[in-house]
């Protein structure tokens, strides 16, 4: 083995949502320590709602994040009404169904094709892709725009989302521009089996030995049911924070979390690990191929899952608009004005959790864990152990730095992290 | 290669750049390139946009879009340097334009304040959250949270 010294800084990693640098500390051939700093300033929304009310704070929490905005809103919203007693509507749910797919379709294109393509092909951005590629960039921005369109139709906008509101949707659906919508939709099929083609093929493999978590839903809708764990737990929504701990990161405006005291993994990887078969049929009949490769503990098949979940976001939006008679409906209103409730949402990135308190209609504290934050202790893991297998494979030293930056910041990236949101911690001595 | 003849044709040399915010303007931004994108980039060159490509230095840039609100004193030298550095400076969304909401503990009451006091210190937080506008000279603005589509586009094609 190499026995040598060396600190490696990545200022300003690139390609993922929010600011973030990295330091790894090298010591006779062996990494000490990893620095994951976030560089997001804190923005104080935690105190920021106290004593807003009820139904502001959604649209306020909204704020936290610009491409999930919509996981913010809903799991908010969802908390708002576990705690007020307002029980959504059949077609809500269907509604929010559909806000989410659209997310997800946005969202993951927006890693999938400008995050994570360059690095397949070794490039800075996107937008340097050769002409024999070209047709991947039309295709991301086809994607990217039904995305786009689904949420624009249902909740208004795919950030900031304004019909989405506790208790129902401000709007009413626009039936005419259903048929498009859905023409839209299955059009960019064909490009997303090209994506997961591409990641199928994609020779990146690491692997250590994680626990995954995910809310797993009957029908894979991010939206309800219950948590479940690689090691065969399954746990109620509302009891989820019984279970998480947080874990202080030095120099850092974030805190990570850990599972049962051990560092675990949430994300496209993990939902596809423990709830594939919920995936909607033709999702299932059209990417058997690429189901087979789950569970899988290759960090880079998050890049695969991803993919995946667009289709089936895809699939099960198609399904929804083709068979949904859309009614004007008034928002259900709360039974009670103050109480304590949780809300459990899938993000794009993992799970999401809300916990609120509201004292006659007035937010007392917001608890939010954020999927990055709980990646966090799991990256940092992996980050040490790749850098110690480069290492180990003695490698000249002159190219050694080089091949541990490009190496550490394309496994970062598979993981999708949100800074952004990732600087909104708890803190415990609000209980 | 899209950008491959930027010197020759003079192409307008752009530079996307996030402060203290959620970076929904940005997003929202890579939506509307959605159906303007290959477009503008016969017009255009993307210098820095730290979402879509690596770091590149702060140079000779002849649009700066800004979103995001000057909270540390990190990105008031951020801002500071795009603005010696770029012709057109357009602050972009509602964070630019009024600091908020990271300017919600400009108003905080001395309970909130007392809860924040430490972190504000420890990572060299300005007194006040400051938009865009309060620290430096603007040239256009692009309301909105996100920005709207229509007056983006608006905007934005008068520079290129």
């Amino acid at each position: 083995m190499h026995t040598c010294d060396l600190d490696v800084s990545i200022n300003k990693l690139s390609k993922i949502e929010g600011h973030a640098d990295l330091d790894i500390k090298i010591r006779d051939g062996k990494v000490e320590n990893v620095d994951l700093r976030i560089m997001e300033n804190l923005r104080f929304f935690n105190e920021a709602v106290q004593g807003q009310s009820y139904a502001a704070v959604p649209q306020l929490v909204s704020r936290i994040c610009g491409t999930c905005s919509i996981a913010h809103l809903t799991g908010c919203i969802e908390a708002v009404e576990k705690t007020l007693d307002v029980t959504p509507s059949a077609q809500t749910m269907i509604l929010r169904k559909l806000t989410m797919y659209s997310l997800m379709i946005r969202d993951h294109a927006l890693h999938l094709y400008f995050f994570v393509l360059p690095d397949l092909f070794g490039l800075d951005s996107a937008l340097d892709l050769p002409d024999d590629k070209k047709e991947l960039i039309h295709e991301a921005l086809h994607v990217k725009e039904a995305g786009n369109n689904l949420s624009n139709l249902i909740a208004g906008r795919a950030v900031h989302a304004p019909f989405e509101q506790v208790g129902g949707f401000s709007n009413e659906i626009d039936k005419k521009k259903i048929p498009a919508i859905i023409k839209e939709l299955k059009s960019i099929r064909p490009f997303i089996m090209n994506l997961a083609e591409l990641f199928y093929h994609c020779p990146w493999e690491f692997k250590r030995k994680t626990n995954f978590v995910a809310l797993a839903t009957p029908d894979f809708s991010y939206l309800e049911g219950k948590i479940k764990t690689s090691t065969g737990e399954v746990i109620e929504e509302k009891d989820y924070w019984d279970h998480l701990h947080s874990v202080i990161l030095p120099y850092s405006q974030a805190s990570g979390f850990e599972f049962e005291g051990k560092e675990f993994m949430v994300g496209a990887l993990a939902r596809l690990n423990l709830n594939k078969e919920s995936l909607h049929q033709n999702t299932k009949r059209d990417m058997e191929k690429f189901l087979k490769v789950f569970p899988s503990e290759n960090v880079y098949h998050n890049n695969l899952a991803q993919a995946i979940e667009i289709m089936h976001s895809i699939d099960h939006a198609v399904e929804i608009l083709e068979t949904t008679d859309f009614k004007k409906e008034a928002p259900a209103k709360p039974k009670k004005f103050s109480g304590e409730g949780v809300g459990v949402v899938e993000a794009p990135r993992g799970t999401l959790y809300y916990w609120l308190g509201i004292d006659n209609g007035k937010v007392r504290y917001a608890n939010l864990v954020i999927p990055t934050a709980q990646n966090l202790v799991n990256l940092r893991e992996d980050v040490k152990k790749i850098v110690n297998d480069i290492l180990a494979a003695n490698k000249d030293a002159v190219v050694l730095e080089g091949e541990i930056k490009k190496e550490v910041e394309k496994l970062i990236r598979a993981y999708d992290p949100c800074m952004s949101c990732a600087t909104h911690f708890l803190r415990v001595n609000w209980l | 290669m899209f950008n491959i003849f930027s010197d020759k044709n003079k192409k307008k040399r752009v530079g996307v750049f996030s402060l203290t915010c959620d970076e929904g303007c940005s997003i929202y931004l890579t939506e509307i390139f959605n159906k303007k994108l290959l477009g503008w980039l016969e017009k255009i060159e993307i210098v820095n946009f730290l979402a879509i490509k690596d770091f590149v230095e702060i140079k000779n840039l002849d649009i700066a879009l800004v979103e995001g609100v000057v909270t540390s004193e990190k990105d008031k030298k951020l801002i500071e340097e795009v603005r010696k550095n770029t012709k057109v400076l357009v602050a972009m969304g509602t964070c630019a334009i009024t600091a908020l909401p990271s300017g919600q503990r400009n108003n905080f009451n001395k309970d909130q304040l007392a809860q924040i006091k430490d972190h504000l210190k420890k990572y060299k937080f300005l007194p006040k959250a400051l938009s865009v506008k309060e620290a430096v000279k603007t040239d256009d603005e692009i309301p909105g949270c996100p920005i709207d589509p229509k007056k983006f586009v608006e905007v934005f094609e008068k520079y290129i």
